[in-house]
């Protein structure tokens, strides 16, 4: 999302651990994530899923449940208002238990993780959050990604399925962005294996170590390539495909990595982008500029090089083009970003 | 009324100073109330004839915070001397601090915080916001350090001197140091260096309470020295301080030391 690194800018924008691990934890069909603190941090993590979602036309509620802890828990530790929590999430027979812990009892020191150790019969996973004093958004959603995987199991052979890894549930085009790496993996012969983590099930997870690739959505730390290679050893690309050049680029890493020949699908890409070259030829000769708006990451390059492809000039003078919220993933996601531009060249 | 605070280092003798002073003071015909502020929850035993009373926070836990009475937390001591323990949560888990805090919003919920002087016997450091409760929200306006002339304890005084020279920068302040007491641990020129680290931190020496077998005696049959043996020097040493605090007009905003100068200090009395 936004590329100022400061506290203050990532509180205001992305909001804490506890919603970045939520975005992934949450999405696992048959479990249930426990948010261990004091009521508001879940009311407000599940208000903000329902709104978000209601605004990519999804009616949806979570199971989220709350650990309550008020001030008689703060005061003697919270650890039995988890423990409570945990028993209640047991009555919906989830097939995993996540807990999210806030601010308050890392603050008091709750040992959550001797409570999630004991053996319920159903994996309870701690996820390291520790509310904003763990970090913000993205630390929660990589600590999400990092602990569901202790529900992976060790697999005898590769089937030569990909992963896909880390897709921003909260994102407007999630959909769309996975149909679209879908089509270029499909392109190369490849199958998905598991959506790591999108509405899948507590057992699709279990087969994660099947797959001998993981596309991640956006590992710009790197950290989940590395903890995957030294976890599974499976290999990462380290993000979805955005640009034109990146987009072939894509199919040809994929391809050496799960020894696939990549000429034809690359062939096809070219032709898809030829054709998008042609059906966009009525912007050429136009002049654009960009606008962030102060807060968006501006990847200008990939735009640069997105207006030289159709023939668009880039100048502080040309029409404003706003920069979309996410970026542009492979040949259609350019299509779509192309039919925006029109919008405002026209307008 | 008249609110004061006992501070310093622990098992420097704060409870039984803090036992013998209100004692002292009930004697004076004045109405006494003493509360622990220490999960060790011991203050007040030698009050109560080593009866154990049930801490405010015990309460909590059992019955929740709504449904207690005035008379389930405060029980009526040594010549009618209100008891109060905060008590806490079990070691290791929760936050002590903030179980002070509950203790003090209960008790003025319930309206039980009244008579001529309430003593807050607290916790050996300020070790966070809730333990510093007592001298906030203008609590105790008087602050007596309890320490001996052992350097841990010079050190564990003077840190509280920092909470409460910090605290007087507030606009609606109303703490201030009232001064040192000696409670000895029979080292030589144990008073002249207490003195002159009172001197320093901008306060004064308030009792000089030398060691005497009497203490433990009394204590070991679950008495105050004023109760157990009100005929001694002890218990007159006691009777001295308790006049003298509650005459005392001449508050201060403590000037803490610097670790090396406390130190250097100390080097200076010591005998080698």
């Amino acid at each position: 999302m936004n590329s100022n690194p400061l506290h203050l800018n990532t509180s205001r924008f992305e909001g804490c651990t506890v919603t970045g691990a939520l975005s992934v934890s949450a999405f696992v069909n048959d479990a249930v994530s426990i948010v261990h603190g004091p009521a508001g941090c879940s009311h407000l993590n599940m208000n903000l899923f329902h709104t978000t979602l209601l605004q990519h036309n999804t009616f949806r509620f979570f199971d989220i449940i709350t650990s309550g802890m008020d001030e008689n828990d703060v005061i003697f530790g919270g650890e039995k208002a988890l423990k409570e929590s945990i028993t209640t999430a047991l009555e919906r027979s989830p097939k995993a238990i996540f807990v999210i812990s806030t601010c308050i009892p890392e603050t008091i020191g709750d040992d959550i993780l001797q409570i999630c150790a004991e053996d319920r019969g159903v994996p309870v996973i701690p996820i390291k959050s520790s509310g904003f004093l763990g970090g913000s958004f993205n630390e929660g959603y990589e600590s999400a990604l990092t602990a569901l995987l202790e529900l992976a199991e060790p697999q005898e052979r590769h089937d030569g399925g990909v992963n896909i890894v880390g897709e921003k549930n909260l994102e407007f085009e999630v959909e769309e962005n996975f149909l679209e790496v879908e089509r270029l993996l499909s392109a190369l012969n490849l199958d998905v294996n598991v959506r790591f983590v999108r509405d899948v099930d507590t057992n699709d997870i279990r087969n994660f170590c099947k797959g001998d690739l993981n596309v991640i959505r956006d590992d710009q730390t790197g950290n989940l390539t590395r903890h995957f290679e030294k976890t599974t050893g499976i290999p990462s690309v380290g993000s979805f495909p955005t640009g034109p050049g990146n987009t072939i680029k894509f199919l040809m890493r994929v391809g050496d990595v799960c020894g696939v020949d990549s000429r034809d699908a690359v062939q096809e890409e070219f032709a898809l982008q030829e054709e998008l070259v042609a059906d966009f030829s009525d912007l050429r000769g136009e002049t654009i500029t960009f606008d962030s708006f102060g807060f968006q990451n501006t990847d200008a390059l990939i735009f640069d090089e997105v207006a030289r492809l159709i023939g668009i000039r880039v100048d502080d003078s040309g029409t404003v083009i706003p920069v979309p919220m996410g970026m542009p993933v492979g040949t259609t996601g350019l299509r779509h970003m192309l039919k925006q531009w029109r919008r405002f060249i026209h307008a | 009324m008249k609110q004061i605070a006992l501070y310093g280092k622990g098992g420097i003798g704060k409870s039984t100073t803090s036992a013998n002073l209100s004692a002292a003071l009930s004697g004076m015909g004045l109405d006494i109330m003493q509360i622990g502020c220490d999960p060790k929850h011991d203050s007040t035993r030698m009050l109560t004839h080593g009866k154990w009373i049930p801490t405010v926070l015990d309460l909590v836990r059992e019955k929740g915070n709504q449904d207690l009475s005035v008379e389930e937390i405060v029980f009526k001591g040594y010549n009618n001397i209100r008891c109060v323990e905060a008590g806490g949560p079990e070691p290791g888990v929760g936050c002590a601090g903030r179980g002070i805090i509950a203790t003090f919003q209960l008790l003025e919920r319930l309206d039980a915080m009244y008579g001529d002087v309430i003593l807050y016997d607290v916790l050996g450091d300020v070790v966070c916001g809730g333990f510093a409760m007592p001298m906030r929200e203008g609590y105790a306006q008087e602050v007596y350090l309890v320490t001996s002339g052992e350097l841990m304890s010079l050190y564990a005084a003077n840190n509280i001197c920092k909470a409460i020279s910090r605290l007087s920068k507030r606009v609606r302040n109303k703490c201030t140091l009232g001064g040192v007491i000696c409670n000895s641990a029979n080292i030589a020129n144990e008073r002249e260096l207490v003195e002159e680290f009172a001197r320093r931190i901008n306060s004064s020496l308030v009792a000089y309470i030398p060691r005497d077998r009497i203490v433990q005696i009394a204590e070991v049959n679950k008495q105050t020295v004023i109760e157990y043996a009100p005929e001694s020097g002890q218990a007159a040493v006691y009777r001295r301080l308790a006049e003298c605090i509650f005459n005392n007009k001449n508050m201060s905003v403590p000037t803490p030391l610097e670790t090396d100068e406390l130190e250097s200090l100390a080097l200076e009395y010591i005998e080698i």
